[in-house]
């Protein structure tokens, strides 16, 4: 068998910023702190803003500078400003404490977690390879890898059990969209890039909304009592 | 024309924000009027897109199969706007007919009106994408307004999925994009038109991925089978209005985003695989809705799983091809705005007079309700495709599209399972209705006027789409039928 | 000017010699830094020779019972990381006759031999402590294990062998190889077994006292004279072949001998113990910014390490990164 070629040093950075994407989302499926899933959405968040940086800079595509700024206030600087402003009640310390609600709110062991986030982040690069996409934008790797993101979001949103981690979840499952989009469609129209953004702004405020509702009424964060409503 | 479409667009989103600091009553004139307002500026769009396509500035256009699901929104709105008025009368009672709650009220049901009225309006597929998407955020926050444990469990699980789902759909969205940038050029806005024109030439793996990620994606807020899972919560849980909007309305708009890749797939890869797609979702969602059916507690989750066999019976329509199937879809969309709206406002009332959703605790419904009892039979027997009514029509015309496109076995199994469909709901609304009251001292007589006048309209308009759809519809349905099946 | 050319067994021999000689004092850089780092004046670096030599000086005792493995057991280790060194690139690009005799799981194993023996002495001795320190040794081995081979998989894909001068040689060749995500991933991986293998914070502490959460330290609980002394020396030995493997393989295969010429293998000899102080420190940096890590935690560690290296894999097989 033949060594494997070495890619270009923008392949190669663009792919290890997707992968360190990936990571990101590896730690908020473990992380125990509400403030650390914060953080690490907010860092994921950048990386994505250093990505479309790195696409502008190699594909000439000057609308994504403008793209990763409007990424980085609203996804690393609004967004866990406002989940945290909603969230403030809840934080440890507060008479209102609910960070055990998140910590112990994983269903799985971690051998489980661990295996399910490998077995779903490889079927994300499998599902990659099938198909034939050469891009204008990020290199391909970095398609498979937003796949395995939003797949590992999906697992992250289905075994914790705290409304905090599943909407941080969802919100770095677009993260995950987001990575795709600079891979496939690096070059679509601003306007609706930013109106997407917006959209997610928004959403993050209801979430927000909502988690304050379910936490005023439960008390608690964990979505374990959610099973009124059945057949 | 684009003036008016203007008006449409703009014209409940101002009645919202007015909604938030006008009292109660006025808010619900100015909502009422609104809604009949959009009802008739989208009658007035018929004739418009009946010749051509109406577009505003590049982020609005407006066909035929837009405007069929434009007349089912605004209908809707225009009835439960009214409705809405008697139902907060009476709402005092129950203990939450405060200002605040109506404020929210009155606004929410505006936004979200507006937010249903965009998204068939929208000329792309991002922008569309992102109408749905704030419908979605909005209704969410209406489902949540009751402020009960149940409807915080709902609105969570609904704003979850359903965002879950329409992440998916984005991701479609961008495949398809992407697909679109090699005829189209690298940049381009996903604008609907010119995407469809060059379906012809778009790869063929990627469509068909972008597809079925659209289909599960906008099926998430469709109703359809895995992913429906929210849908009874949310519709038993929100304030019976709001659950009329989301059944009769929201369903059937995000299905015409599903309409809308519909086509493209359709044009890049023949119509096999996509139709196939549809049958699936299609059969499971009835099969699944039938049966739950006929084991249901709780009237409004009873409707609400009606609403997912009507989602699947769309599905399913579509799978078939045939115009005259295609036909049955847009007429079934309507009719089933119509009577669904109906079931739900006929349930308000129940809940209204009897103070509970469970259905053993409902008896002798006719005896109770001179008029909303009749009416409700009336929605449940249109819900159950009998004649004289709209949804008879419809899926007859699919039942004979899917025999006349040798569809056999599917337009049995759909037949069989709307069998069984018709069995739970009358089970359910026989005990309902027309069981006798065991306590003789229970009131005769209707909450609220305002409660009865909207479901005769829907009546109205259901025996008409049943009996004899006006000429100009008829003209609608064709011309979006044709685009429906594309140039070939 | 031509200079004659040192003789390769000559250059073997100083392979050993050098990570020998350096080990202890490697050892006692990183102790230097992290009290420096905590505010303390700290040891002398050179302190663990003076600690070697005393140890060298003192009687040895065995406990009542313990048989001949316990006594063999030190010397046996230390012969095995005498010879590691000769597998790996610790002087030259080139690769050596003897570094044919193994590859990295050559290496690995050997390793891993220096470590069954020192547990089974361990075992012999019936003290608590020490048969704990070697259980626990040996079962989160087994959970480092699959990390290692999956980096060796890495190394496999990327340069068709997996022989350590091929990957250096890979990693030299172009800027592409080393900012490719599967080369970072199995560096990153490598570096938190090391961090393992070496018995470092967030793992275990290093300058321990006695207490329960020790794995590696108290294995050699019972030994004492030069027994006891080839067991530290044989373990800052261990540190350093580790070390140089990260270094000189994957992360910084730069300041190695490319021919035979006497300065430059000098040079290469110099070169080795100040990228191993470097990265030491940056081994005391992390032991002071983190807590360890609860005993049944570590295999969160361990999971992490195999995710990286997982994703490493799947990077290079299905991703071509």
């Amino acid at each position: 068998m033949l060594p494997a070629q070495a890619p270009s040093v923008y392949t190669g950075a663009a792919n290890v910023i997707a992968v360190l994407i990936l990571l990101a989302e590896f730690g908020m499926f473990r992380q125990a702190l509400l403030r650390d899933q914060v953080r690490l959405y907010a860092g994921q968040s950048v990386l994505i803003a250093v990505l479309a940086v790195l696409v502008a800079a190699v594909r000439h595509l000057p609308e994504l500078y403008v793209l990763a700024a409007v990424t980085v206030a609203l996804k690393a600087v609004a967004i866990p400003l406002v989940l945290r402003r909603l969230l403030r009640g809840t934080a440890p310390g507060h008479p209102l404490d609910v960070s055990h609600d998140i910590a112990g709110s994983g269903g799985l062991g971690l051998a489980s977690t661990v295996l399910i986030g490998i077995a779903v982040a490889a079927f994300g690069f499998f599902s990659a390879t099938v198909l034939p996409v050469s891009g204008g934008g990020a290199p391909v790797t970095a398609l498979s890898v937003s796949l395995s993101v939003v797949l590992v979001a999906f697992v992250l949103m289905i075994h914790r059990r705290d409304v905090a981690s599943q909407a941080i979840g969802l919100f770095s499952l677009e993260n995950g969209i987001s990575l795709a989009a600079l891979v496939v469609a690096a070059s679509l129209p601003l306007i609706l890039e930013v109106a997407l953004l917006f959209d997610l702004l928004l959403a993050v405020v209801v979430f927000g909304l909502l988690i304050r509702l379910h936490h005023g009424r439960a008390e608690t964060l964990s979505t374990t009592d959610l099973t009124d409503l059945r057949g | 024309m684009n003036a008016v479409v203007i008006v449409l667009l703009v014209l409940p989103l101002a009645a919202g924000v007015a909604a938030i600091w006008l009292p109660s009553g006025a808010a619900g004139a100015v909502t009422a009027a609104t809604g009949v307002a959009s009802f008739g500026l989208v009658l007035a769009l018929i004739p418009a897109v009946s010749h051509r396509d109406t577009g505003v500035l590049g982020f609005v256009r407006v066909d035929a199969l837009s405007v069929v699901f434009l007349l089912a929104t605004s209908f809707l709105y225009a009835c439960v706007a009214v409705y809405s008025i008697g139902y907060l009368r009476t709402a005092g009672r129950h203990g939450h007919g405060d200002q605040r709650y109506a404020r929210h009220f009155w606004a929410g049901l505006n936004v979200f009106a507006w937010s249903m009225l965009m998204a068939p309006a929208m000329s792309n597929l991002a922008l569309l994408w992102i109408a749905i998407e704030v419908t979605t955020i909005i209704s969410a926050l209406l489902v949540a307004l009751e402020g009960t444990d149940g409807a915080a469990e709902a609105a969570w699980k609904y704003v979850l999925l359903a965002s879950a789902g329409l992440a998916i759909a984005l991701l479609g969205t961008i495949f398809l994009y992407y697909a679109g940038s090699h005829v189209l050029g690298q940049t381009y806005n996903l604008a609907f038109g010119p995407l469809l024109g060059a379906a012809a030439k778009l790869p063929h793996t990627v469509v068909r991925l972008a597809f079925v990620l659209a289909v599960l994606g906008y099926g998430t807020k469709v109703g359809l089978f895995p992913v429906h899972t929210w849908l009874p919560d949310a519709h038993s849980e929100a304030p019976t209005p709001v659950s009329a909007l989301l059944s009769g309305s929201l369903l059937a708009v995000s299905f015409y985003a599903i309409l809308r890749f519909y086509q493209i797939a359709a044009a890049a890869l023949g119509s096999g695989f996509p139709r196939d797609v549809l049958l699936v979702f299609g059969v499971a969602s009835l099969l699944l809705a039938a049966l739950y059916l006929l084991d249901q507690q709780d009237y409004k989750r009873l409707l609400a799983y009606s609403s997912v066999e009507h989602m699947g019976i769309l599905a399913i329509g579509v799978s078939f091809g045939a115009p005259v199937a295609l036909a049955g879809v847009l007429l079934h969309v309507l009719a089933h705005a119509a009577a669904k709206g109906n079931a739900f406002m006929g349930a308000g009332v129940l809940v209204r007079k009897f103070g509970t959703k469970q259905m053993l605790s409902v008896t002798g419904g006719l005896d109770l309700l001179p008029w909303s009892g009749p009416l409700f039979l009336a929605a449940i027997l249109a819900l159950s495709a009998m004649p004289p009514f709209g949804i008879f029509r419809s899926e007859f015309e699919i039942v004979t599209g899917g025999l006349a496109a040798s569809h056999d076995t599917a337009a049995v199994i759909l037949v069989v399972l709307v069998t069984v469909a018709f069995l739970g709901l009358s089970v359910a609304a026989n005990r309902m209705l027309l069981t006798p009251r065991p306590e003789p001292d229970a009131v005769r007589g209707e909450p609220s006027v305002w409660m009865v006048v909207p479901v005769v309209a829907g009546l109205v308009a259901l025996v008409v789409l049943g009996l004899h759809p006006p000429g100009e519809l008829v003209g609608l349905l064709d011309r979006a039928v044709t685009a429906l099946r594309g140039p070939a | 000017m031509v200079t004659a050319l040192l003789p390769i067994p000559v250059i073997q021999v100083l392979q050993v010699l050098t990570i020998i000689g350096a080990g202890p004092g490697v050892s006692g850089v990183i102790a230097r830094v992290e009290a420096r780092l905590q505010g303390r004046r700290g040891p002398r670096v050179l302190q663990p020779y003076y600690d070697l030599a005393k140890l060298f000086r003192k009687e040895a005792l065995a406990p009542a019972g313990a048989s001949w493995v316990f006594l063999a057991a030190p010397v046996a280790a230390f012969t095995c990381y005498l010879t590691v060194p000769l597998l790996i690139p610790v002087l030259t690009t080139f690769p050596l006759p003897l570094g044919y005799m193994g590859d990295i799981l050559g290496g690995g194993f050997i390793l891993s031999l220096a470590g069954f023996l020192v547990a089974v002495a361990a075992l012999e001795t019936g003290s608590p402590y020490a048969q704990l320190g070697a259980s626990r040794a040996k079962t989160f081995a087994a959970i480092t294990e699959p990390v290692v081979l999956f980096v060796v998989f890495t190394v496999a894909l990327l340069t068709a062998t997996d022989l350590p001068y091929a990957l250096a040689a890979t990693v030299r060749s172009s800027a592409g190889q080393i900012i490719r995500p599967a080369h970072v991933l199995a560096a990153a991986a490598l570096f938190m077994v090391i961090l393992y293998e070496t018995g470092r914070i967030p793992v275990e502490t290093h300058s321990g006292t006695n207490e329960f959460g020790m794995i590696e330290e108290a294995r050699s609980f019972e030994h004492s004279g030069p027994y006891f002394a080839l067991l530290k020396w044989g373990s800052a030995a261990k540190q350093l072949i580790l070390y140089t493997i990260l270094l000189n393989v994957f992360v910084a295969p730069w300041g190695l001998a490319a021919t035979r010429q006497p300065w430059a293998v000098v040079l290469a000899m110099a070169a080795l113990p100040a990228k191993a102080c470097v990265l030491g420190g940056v081994v005391a940096v992390i032991d002071n910014s983190f807590a360890k890590l609860r005993l049944f935690k570590i295999t969160e560690f361990a999971a992490a390490a195999f995710l990286l290296a997982v994703l490493g894999v799947f990077t290079l097989y299905l991703g071509g990164g």
